[in-house]
């Protein structure tokens, strides 16, 4: 409860810090380069894609890209921008101070970044002019939102894992399991993000995939669970990365390099 | 107790950074005094909670503060590293570090606005930090560390890179603060500066706590120590000349007003020797006083003792 009602003062406060010029460019950047992408498709291609291909497009670049991008931009740095600029001990000596500023910069990633997501998702499905536009849009909105909640939460963690070399850890991390691992119809893929809102958009825009002929290997790489089971194990999985990273700021201790030494 | 440190060490890997350290004070102002490098930072995060003790227990105002977020409501810190940030104005950065104590954001602002007054830096307090001299981002930091009335006041380096008129300004305010009956701890390597706020002090070298208590209890300890002493008499020389014979001085001194000043390693045996000499009327003397008198040569002397240099 005391966490609670710090939450949106870390929030506002942060908010307000970053309405400025430089990152409000980066989140055109990042809302317009989807779109940029696609209409250039188009316009090579000279027709619209059937909707199962436009669909599975503006999954790669906008949920799966331009979101992932944001949260990354947003929720890494979120401890390390603190110890590297000093300004963590000012937090970390308030009561809870540590776990409101984590919830609180959580939410803000997640709140820059869900209309990067929504904006460039919108703005594809249009310049695609492809069928079954509403409805492309809806399900990728959908996975906007997931991504954004989940990913936040993960690159938050290994931003407190390795704060020191959080944007390092966090594209390392980033490529060896969300854009590597999750392609590998292996165990490890039910770990990754990217698996479960591959399953998702698969499930949602009715695929067929060939897993009515019940292939392990497929069932691997597009999941035969349904669409709910998916949601649950994202938002349990989200938990579970807040979780860990609320427990590594209360037991690890932080403090600036000049302040540890002795 | 104000705090009570127990045999607390703390390591950094093979580095000690506080070195079997075991102390209590009670409530009132105390200064931390060492040079750089002595382990005061180390300390003062033991103190708020930043870090744990490798070895040994700390407790601030009768609670663990690693472990307890209801002792953080009652201590301020200000910490040695600035730490600001540049693109917020003061009663902005205040103000959000004042909700994060719980505050609601009108009684946040309220607090923060009376904290900036004390400061005095009502006038500056919507300028972008990152506009402010030094001076006055020193004052916002100490705003920051008031603005929710902690009973216990942590200052790490407060006076560190302000010019004379922002340390008389800090000076001022941290005398006011101690008046008010509240408790204080103020980390400096420069003397002058903790002897102008309290005589109560602890002395860091190397780790570890070389002493502790009034500037009085030092002394005590330091009644063996070798000393240099000045005494005000009728007949300098002739005393010189005793003191030499009776191997009670390493050096004398007459200066061109007549005060005679003496060096010894046996400051108790040359006290002795004096009032024995007064109670004899052998001499007149008017003044006997120990050059060690301000913080400073105490400070010094036990340096010079540590470091093995007497």
């Amino acid at each position: 409860m005391n966490t609670l009602v710090r939450i949106p003062a870390v929030f506002l406060f942060e908010w307000r810090r970053a309405s400025t010029a430089p990152r409000l460019a980066w989140m055109v950047a990042l809302m317009v380069f989807p779109p940029l992408l696609l209409a250039l498709m188009r316009f090579t291609a000279g027709s619209a894609p059937p909707p199962e291909v436009a669909a599975i497009l503006v999954y790669v670049l906008s949920p799966g890209v331009a979101c992932m991008m944001s949260v990354f931009l947003w929720a890494t740095p979120a401890l390390s921008a603190e110890l590297e600029g000093r300004s963590w001990v000012y937090l970390a000596v308030r009561p809870h101070g540590p776990l409101a500023v984590l919830l609180g910069k959580y939410l803000v990633a997640v709140s820059w970044s869900i209309p990067v997501g929504l904006v460039s998702s919108a703005s594809a499905v249009v310049v695609l002019t492809t069928g079954r536009p509403l409805y492309i849009f809806a399900v990728e909105s959908a996975l906007v939102v997931l991504s954004c909640v989940s990913y936040s939460a993960l690159f938050l963690l290994v931003g407190v894992i390795a704060p020191k070399r959080a944007m390092v850890a966090g594209i390392v991390y980033a490529i060896i399991f969300e854009v590597g691992l999750a392609m590998v119809p292996a165990a490890m893929n039910l770990l990754t993000v990217q698996y479960r809102l591959r399953c998702l958009l698969v499930d949602w825009m009715d695929f067929d995939v060939g897993l009515g002929s019940e292939s392990p290997v497929l069932a691997m790489y597009f999941g035969n669970h349904s669409a709910a089971w998916h949601i649950s194990m994202l938002l349990l999985m989200t938990c579970g990365y807040l979780a860990a990273a609320a427990i590594l700021l209360r037991y690890r201790e932080f403090t600036a390099a000049s302040e540890t030494d002795v | 107790m104000l705090l009570e440190l127990e045999t607390v060490t703390r390591l950094y890997g093979t580095v000690i950074g506080v070195n079997d350290v075991t102390l209590s004070l009670p409530p009132g102002a105390h200064g931390l005094l060492g040079p750089n490098g002595a382990g005061k930072t180390t300390l003062l995060n033991l103190i708020t909670g930043q870090l744990s003790p490798t070895i040994g227990s700390v407790r601030v105002l009768g609670q663990r503060p690693r472990s307890s977020h209801a002792l953080l409501q009652r201590i301020g810190y200000l910490p040695g590293s600035e730490g600001m940030y540049a693109d917020v104005s003061a009663i902005e950065w205040i103000t959000y570090l004042t909700r994060l104590h719980g505050h609601q954001a009108a009684e946040a602002r309220r607090l923060a606005l009376r904290a900036i007054e004390r400061v005095q830096l009502s006038e500056h307090m919507d300028r972008k930090i990152s506009t402010f001299s030094r001076g006055m981002r020193q004052r916002a930091r100490l705003a920051q560390a008031i603005a929710h009335e902690p009973e216990f006041l942590i200052l790490d380096e407060p006076f560190s890179g302000l010019d004379p008129i922002a340390r008389h300004s800090m000076t001022v305010l941290l005398q006011q603060w101690i008046s008010a009956g509240r408790s204080l701890l103020v980390s400096s390597h420069v003397l002058y500066e903790i002897e102008s706020l309290t005589r109560s002090f602890l002395l860091l070298s190397g780790g570890r706590l070389l002493a502790s208590g009034s500037v009085d209890d030092v002394h005590h300890l330091l009644a063996d120590m070798p000393a240099e002493v000045r005494l005000r008499v009728d007949q300098p020389r002739l005393l010189a000349e005793e003191l030499i014979r009776d191997e009670l001085v390493d050096s004398v001194r007459i200066e061109v007003d007549g005060e005679l000043h003496v060096t010894t390693q046996v400051p108790s045996r040359l006290h002795r020797f004096i009032s024995r000499a007064v109670c004899e009327d052998r001499f007149l003397v008017t003044e006997v006083r120990s050059a060690d008198d301000s913080l400073q040569d105490v400070f010094n002397s036990l340096m010079k003792f540590h470091r093995g240099g007497v």
